[in-house]
């Protein structure tokens, strides 16, 4: 057993010089590519990531946390301006998309960040919408590239609070994404990179024919998509598969609802934006004010994690969603949501009443054969693992469908039964509400990988040279995953998907 | 896991035709007599075989009911399949297949597959729709036709793989250009290697003609 234990590390170890070639081939490959085009610079930015260290230390993975925060705070800072409102709808929703991302250790933020400067016209330009589109690939490159070439048409705090904002998110998110491992972050991370470095040419095709579209569903399909490639090629990847995020996001259909409600996004900035170009004097600055509170309600939605929350029973939890829903004024049930978050939390409690008896087992066992006692915890860490990841992958779909069923329910109704202050506070509100699950959910899992890897951790220590207790650090980096996706989560959605109470505005 | 192809489909029609329940059938193999109003869309995935090749079938089932019209509207793009569905006990699901048909050749590209479903042929004493007018309709409007049975499962499985067949022939012909993606159709990883270079470079070319 500690042969397999051993040649594992021994695995994982190759693998990640693996990627660090990888990831050095992708900066020469970044550097050419960034050259040939006319319009490019410099690539610091892009430059910088190799050096993030691929550390596997743990302590990596709190770092982006504080980046991400400052992250948030200059796009306040570059969406005062009034031709922010051309493209709220957008922005908006791709905040509402980047609940799911989180996953992505950062690259929502990234994505995000990317969408808003896309989408961030000046005033004068709020009537030509192909203005725009150019002015915005254009700063999402010129971010990219570390230089603003043509950012004039652009407000200038605002290309270059993005700036900023991508550099370090960019940078925390190489850093945390290194140290992740070979997983569902990672991969969605890496394909961030690359979309910001913009060596591939997939994503140039799908920017070519999606303009300013090259949204947070896609980047996660292509994640996925580059997963199934992997794992077409490759036999042996059973527990990575049942344990990679993306993949399973899509198992529950989390992919579909996230295109589908950015369709209907899409759909409905388009409409906001014909509004407002058909309106004038008075009637327009009525809308101004309407939209800025309307932002306002969603801004608020300010969200840090209590540490001493009480835990919150299943009927409680749906009461909460279900008077939302109330106060949204549409007739849904969080069934399904409900469901997942049931059987997640049963499950934990099970693992918890089994934690002692499968310690007193392995003891047991021990003075028979340790081989197998460890082989046993082993394989609860890597159970308790792919369960954490396959519970957050489903509860995180279910809350995208719940925001895209929502989101049909409000274009839906006809008749204004509620101001769209009242139904943007409910879906902030909303977000609050699951973002805490996710959190409170992701904790217990960590508890429990905790105690699983300090279990074994004992026995190595116990039976082995303390050198070899590379399944602990594994089971560590697990922990630090699995509170990273909800962390992200937590900041992530702060602002709400404020696109959904588009048509109240109307 | 591994596919050759993945093709979209859209499922449209009246309420009540038995979109979803088709759609269970197809994905879960069973029938639920009463099913919720379909809010917006809904998504199954199954994966057949066709020529030897692996295809997985991404299916939005979309809801029927008038006011959700210019919601699924929105979703039509992209889909290189879809099931037209009407209820052969009930005249006027079949007197709207105009205009679902305007819609959807006006929402979607003008390659996408129709399948003409007359579904509930289980209910032949409550049948109000022969099938022969069925037939005469898509013959006139070019699209393939098959009477099924949710409830039955009588040729579900077939009208979802013929329409495969369907779009996997259009590919073959080279009809369907299988690296825009506002096609639906989409590569998997078992082709992706050999064609990656391919689509890499015809993708730029094509940049200007996308939607979405």
């Amino acid at each position: 057993m500690s042969e397999k234990a051993g040649s594992e590390s021994l695995k994982a170890g190759a693998s990640q010089k693996d990627e660090n070639g990888q990831r050095a081939e992708e900066a020469g490959s970044v550097e050419s590519s960034g050259r040939e085009e006319d319009e490019s610079e410099p690539v610091a930015l892009t430059r910088k990531r190799p050096e993030a260290k691929p550390s596997n230390e743990p302590i990596v993975a709190e770092e982006p946390v504080d980046q991400t925060l400052k992250v948030s705070d200059s796009t306040d800072a570059s969406q005062t301006g009034w031709g922010y409102w051309g493209s709220w709808g957008k922005s908006l929703l791709s905040t509402a998309s980047a609940t799911v991302a989180t996953v992505g250790q950062g690259i929502s933020n990234v994505i995000e960040k990317a969408e808003t400067s896309l989408g961030i016209p000046s005033p004068s330009e709020i009537s030509s919408e192909a203005k725009v589109v150019t002015g915005g690939s254009q700063s999402s490159e010129a971010s990219n590239t570390g230089g603003v070439d043509d950012s004039s048409s652009l407000p200038i705090s605002g290309a270059f609070g993005v700036l900023s904002t991508l550099s370090t998110a960019v940078q925390s998110t190489g850093k945390s994404v290194i140290s992740g491992g070979l997983d569902a972050l990672e991969f969605i991370g890496k394909k961030t990179m690359d979309v910001i470095a913009e060596g591939d040419p997939g994503f140039k095709k799908t920017k070519g024919l999606m303009n300013r579209n090259s949204t947070l569903s896609q980047v996660l399909r292509e994640a996925k998509e580059k997963e199934e490639q992997r794992t077409a090629t490759e036999v042996t990847m059973a527990t990575k598969k049942k344990a990679h995020y993306g993949l399973l996001f899509d198992e529950f259909q989390g992919l579909s609802h996230l295109e589908a409600l950015e369709m209907l996004s899409r759909e409905s900035d388009s409409k906001v934006k014909s509004v407002i170009n058909a309106l004038s004097g008075e009637e327009l600055d009525m809308l101004k004010v309407e939209l800025e509170q309307l932002k306002e309600a969603f801004s608020l939605a300010e969200f840090y994690d209590d540490e001493e929350e009480e835990k919150k029973g299943d009927e409680d939890f749906t009461k909460e969603i279900t008077a939302l829903f109330f106060e949204l004024h549409i007739s849904a049930k969080p069934d399904k949501l409900a469901a997942a978050r049931k059987s997640a939390h049963e499950w934990i409690e099970r693992l918890n009443v089994e934690a002692p008896k499968e310690e007193k087992m392995s003891e047991e066992n021990q003075q028979l054969d340790s081989g197998d006692a460890n082989q046993d915890v082993q394989t609860s860490v890597e159970d308790i693992h792919a369960f954490a990841i396959r519970s957050l992958a489903e509860l995180t779909a279910c809350s995208i469908e719940m925001f895209h069923k929502t989101a049909a329910l409000v274009l839906h109704g006809q008749k204004q039964e509620v101001s769209a202050t009242g139904r943007a506070k409910a879906l902030s509100q909303m977000t609050i509400v699951l973002c805490k699950e996710l959190s409170s959910l992701s904790k217990e899992f960590t508890t429990c990988l905790t105690t699983a890897g300090i279990q074994m951790w004992i026995i190595r220590k116990m039976f082995y040279a303390p050198g070899e207790c590379s399944q602990f650090s594994a089971g560590l980096q697990r922990k630090k995953q699995s509170s990273a996706i909800s962390k992200r989560w937590q900041q992530d959605c702060q602002p709400g998907d404020q696109n959904l109470t588009k048509t109240s505005s109307e | 896991m591994a596919y050759a192809y993945l093709f979209k489909y859209i499922i449209i029609g009246d309420t009540g035709v038995g979109k979803s329940c088709l759609l269970l059938q197809f994905t879960d193999k069973r029938f639920q007599p009463v099913h919720d109003l379909t809010i917006g869309v809904e998504f199954g995935a199954r994966m057949i075989t066709i020529d030897g090749k692996q295809i997985k079938l991404q299916i939005w089932d979309t809801a029927g009911q008038e006011s959700f019209r210019s919601i699924t509207r929105s979703y039509y793009r992209g889909a290189a399949g879809a099931l037209l569905v009407y209820d052969i006990t009930r005249r006027d699901t079949f007197n709207h297949l105009t205009t679902w048909l305007e819609d959807a050749r006006q929402h979607s590209n003008s390659n996408m597959v129709i399948m003409l479903i007359g579904n509930k042929s289980d209910l032949e004493s409550r049948r109000e729709v022969k099938k022969e007018e069925g037939e005469a309709f898509a013959r006139e409007h070019g699209l393939i036709f098959m009477e099924t049975s949710a409830k039955t499962a009588s040729n579900v499985e077939e009208a979802f793989i013929n329409t495969a067949k369907e779009i996997y022939e259009k590919i073959q012909e080279g009809v369907f250009d299988i690296n825009n993606e506002a096609n639906g159709i989409k590569i998997g990883p078992q082709h992706a290697a050999s064609n990656a270079t391919l689509a890499g470079n015809q993708g730029g070319q094509q940049a200007g003609g996308g939607c979405c």
